[in-house]
């Protein structure tokens, strides 16, 4: 048997790593809490958004990032994104899967209680697991075959065949190991448990008003770590501008979602500190002419003239204040199985040569440049890059809605797209979708490519799979398939009175938490 | 008189059928909803399932057949973004939305009509040439610049009010200023135009002649007449306000029934946007049917009319 957060070149061997990880979640089980002084002082979060009652219950996750501002403070997971790891281990202590990758087993770590104080057991677990009905709910239940709990600390998931993918639907893509209380839920009801939700999580739930505020309260014996701060709420605060007067006056503590020159004005203000959480969607460029031999993009000397056209530090510098990360892959650099490709360089000579050489001396005329409109700052400053080097391109820009139809149903078929993803999932799942035949955003594919995706899904031999990964993402680089413009960086502000916002310490999370790690100056 | 209120009654109620089915036909318009309920580059089976899961993968008529058998069951279906009843949403607002209402309306009344008066009465003269003024800011100034410029003045550079949000009265002040700011100004325009209108009537006329004090004919003979568009006016204004001060509770994040509109437009939650804009249609088909059969009971002239 293998930990299942063990990232070893050799089956069944576990790295210092992954070693570590267990280490870790193992002493933190045995241990008692940190004695620590009891909970006090208020945090006002304001958010950007209205928060959804929906978002209380874990079994309903939607495909949105969203919700799990609130579930990291509710709910607790077995396996999760945590701050000594992504994935670490949360509820669960240990775990592990058969080496003919049908089994995966999980042990609860003794302690853990939910809200009303009852503990969190393998039956929470499973029960969890069967009522999950949020994204890719029928994808993830459809290859297990069976949920057993031979104890009160035992979990076992029993596939029908070997699915490499299994942990990052259940742990990552989905809510569906996140822990509800099966009693309570019984008792209460579906609604009911969107009225007063309970949960294992560092927070509990105190009082909703839909539309302006959301309290929890410190759930005091969380397994590990008692919550410094006794209060957080947050507060619907919509309109950004607002939400900067509203932290400038001490109103709100932390302001999610400032960006542009309300955050050079943040930065400016004394007292208040930029917080950035660095992983956020992949931008890319994407050229679907490129399978066309009578168009210019189909020569990779044109795509690479792309690469090297764009000034990608100073976009990100005048856009994103420089906090974008920039990278030349699609796959977000949390993602398992990612493998960096080099940095991405701006070189306008380079560029320009590579045109020439390509036949294109004096440039060409790329047609449009579609871009959903939330992003058109992007696409214009890229395009300003493309033109100087000689390829010019209209841009177009569509609402988010309209733009992804028309990339899904392949209505761009010539000019430039302006593609990006927040979906969840490893460098598998991001490339099915984006690079290999069939895909809902392929416009075309590269045989070579399309023949390693179908042999690194079934394989369970995970080096064996990282290095067919490792294949195909190397070709979708040196192929020039796309040109990434930066990993979106979310930016958000603190005020004078928080100690420690949360913001960017768990991997692949983009709001605030741990929420138990969080802290009040003095506090 | 039966026949007058049955026939009247049967305009208000195709009004609210054309009323559902064009704010069906036009919400739908304006795209697809899946693409915002999931993260961009979402899988194909999830939108697929989000779609089934809201009956958005039916054909519309179907779609407004199920809205419509809904809606006559008193039901205006659940929000996509909040899955939970429109009604319920409606109702948890507008407390809020009666509060910012009545408050503004206050506020665009006390404002709106003496400075109409005084106008109307120094017709030519400064008081009427500044109410023109404060007419044409009103009427022009969009109320988010208002609330962002009252929320730099007071809670930034004054520190006086809070800057967003509900709770106590401090909180109300500014948004029912800034949504009252163009209803006063309305109300100063009409209260002027229905004053000169009265001032030149034979009553008024006589009543001077007879030799009561300008005063006394303003106050007492003017001022009531000139009264009755703008009380008429205010009536359907406040119904506005209620239902359509979006901007202004987005702005000031009051949580009312214009941001759950806002809230709706922006996540293409169909049903809300439904139920929001025909539950306000149907307060004012309902006002102006409750007019109508007014007028006819007053004027007996009116329901023999055709």
């Amino acid at each position: 048997m293998t930990s299942i957060t063990d990232r070893s070149t050799e089956p069944g061997a576990i790295t210092r790593r992954a070693g570590l990880g267990l280490f870790i979640s193992s002493l933190l089980a045995g241990q008692s809490l940190p004695a620590s002084a009891a909970a006090s002082g208020q945090l006002n979060i304001g958010v950007h958004i209205s928060l959804a009652p929906t978002w209380f219950d874990p079994g309903e996750t939607p495909g949105l990032i969203t919700p799990y501002m609130l579930i990291f403070a509710l709910h607790d997971a077995m396996i999760r994104p945590m701050r000594e790891e992504t994935p670490g281990h949360s509820l669960a202590e240990s775990s592990s899967i058969s080496p003919d990758g049908l089994t995966y087993s999980f042990k609860l770590r003794q302690g853990p209680t939910f809200h009303d104080g009852s503990p969190v057991t393998a039956d929470d677990v499973k029960f969890s697991f069967e009522r999950y009905r949020g994204n890719s709910n029928a994808l993830l239940k459809d290859r297990v075959a069976s949920v057993e709990t031979p104890d009160a600390r035992t979990v076992i998931f029993k596939l029908k065949e070997p699915w490499p993918d299994f942990l990052t639907f259940y742990t990552a893509a989905t809510g569906a190991n996140w822990v509800v209380p099966r009693k309570y839920l019984e008792k209460v009801g579906d609604a009911g448990f969107k009225k007063h939700p309970i949960g294992a999580g560092p927070y509990k739930f105190v009082s909703f008003q839909p539309g302006v505020e959301l309290v929890l309260e410190a759930h005091e014996t969380y397994w590990r770590k008692s919550p410094s701060i006794k209060r957080i709420v947050m507060k619907v605060i919509p309109d950004e501008a607002t939400r900067l007067v509203a932290l400038k006056r001490g109103e709100i503590d932390i302001a999610y979602s400032i960006r542009g020159e309300l955050a050079v004005d943040a930065q400016r203000t004394p007292g208040l500190s930029l917080k950035i959480a660095p992983d956020g969607a992949m931008y890319f460029m994407y050229f679907p002419e490129q399978w066309d031999p009578a168009s210019p993009w189909s020569d990779l000397r044109v795509r690479q003239a792309a690469f090297h056209a764009i000034d990608y530090k100073s976009i990100n510098d005048a856009l994103c204040l420089g906090h974008c990360y920039l990278s030349s892959s699609i796959v977000p650099r949390a993602f398992e199985f990612v493998w960096q490709p080099p940095a991405p360089t701006y070189d306008p000579a380079k560029a320009r040569k590579l045109l020439a050489e390509a036949g294109h001396p004096n440039g060409f005329d790329a047609g449009f440049y579609w871009c959903d409109s939330s992003y058109a700052n992007l696409g214009e400053a890229a395009l300003n890059n493309l033109a100087e080097v000689g390829i010019k391109a209209q841009l177009r820009p569509i609402e988010r809605a309209g733009f992804d139809k028309g990339f899904t149903d392949k209505r761009y078929k010539k000019g430039i797209i302006q593609g990006s993803s927040a979906a969840f999932g490893n460098a598998s799942t991001r490339l099915s979708v984006w690079a290999v035949k069939g895909g809902a955003y392929t416009y075309g594919s590269y045989p070579d490519i399309d023949e390693l995706y179908p042999k690194q899904l079934t394989e369970v031999d995970r080096a064996k799979r990282a290095a067919l990964l490792e294949q195909m993402q190397k070709l979708v680089y040196e192929k020039h398939m796309f040109v990434n413009l930066w990993q979106l960086a979310f930016l958000n502000v603190a005020g004078p009175r928080v100690a420690e916002a949360g913001i960017g310490l768990v991997k692949t999370y983009v709001y605030t938490g741990p929420y138990e790690d969080m802290a009040l100056k003095g506090s | 008189m039966k026949h007058y209120i049955a026939r009247r009654a049967g305009y208000s109620l195709l009004s609210l059928i054309l009323l559902s089915l064009t704010i069906f036909l036009f919400i739908r318009l304006t795209g697809d909803p899946t693409a915002l309920l999931t993260e961009p580059g979402a899988s194909e089976e999830d939108i697929a399932a989000i779609q089934a899961k809201f009956g958005l993968d039916q054909p519309l008529w179907i779609q407004y057949g199920v809205f419509m058998g809904s809606l006559l069951r008193g039901d205006l279906g659940d929000s996509f973004y909040y899955q939970t009843p429109v009604l319920d949403l409606y109702l948890s607002r507008l407390p809020n939305s009666l509060i910012l209402a009545v408050s503004a309306m206050a506020f665009s009344l006390l404002l709106g009509i003496p400075s109409g008066i005084l106008a109307a009465v120094k017709v030519g003269k400064f008081w009427d040439n500044a109410g023109k003024l404060f007419a044409l800011l009103g009427l022009s100034l969009p109320s988010f610049l208002v609330g962002l410029l009252m929320i730099l003045l007071f809670s930034v550079y004054l520190e006086w009010l809070p800057s967003s949000g509900s709770g106590g009265i401090l909180h109300l002040l500014m948004p029912a200023f800034a949504l009252g700011w163009y209803f006063a100004a309305a109300h100063m325009r009409l209260t002027r135009s229905s004053m000169l209108e009265v001032m030149g009537s034979e009553y008024i006329k006589l009543a001077r002649l007879k030799g009561l004090s300008e005063t006394g004919v303003i106050a007492k003979h003017a001022f009531k007449n000139a009264l009755i568009p703008v009380v008429t006016l205010a009536g359907i204004n406040l119904i506005n306000m209620i239902n359509v001060a979006v901007v202004v509770e987005t702005v000031f994040a009051w949580p009312g029934i214009g941001r759950l509109l806002y809230e709706g437009v922006s996540f293409r939650d169909f049903p809300v946007v439904q139920g929001v804009v025909l539950i306000g249609g149907a307060m004012i088909v309902v006002v102006n049917l409750l007019v109508d059969i007014i007028y006819a009971i007053i004027d007996p002239r009116i329901r023999l009319e055709k």
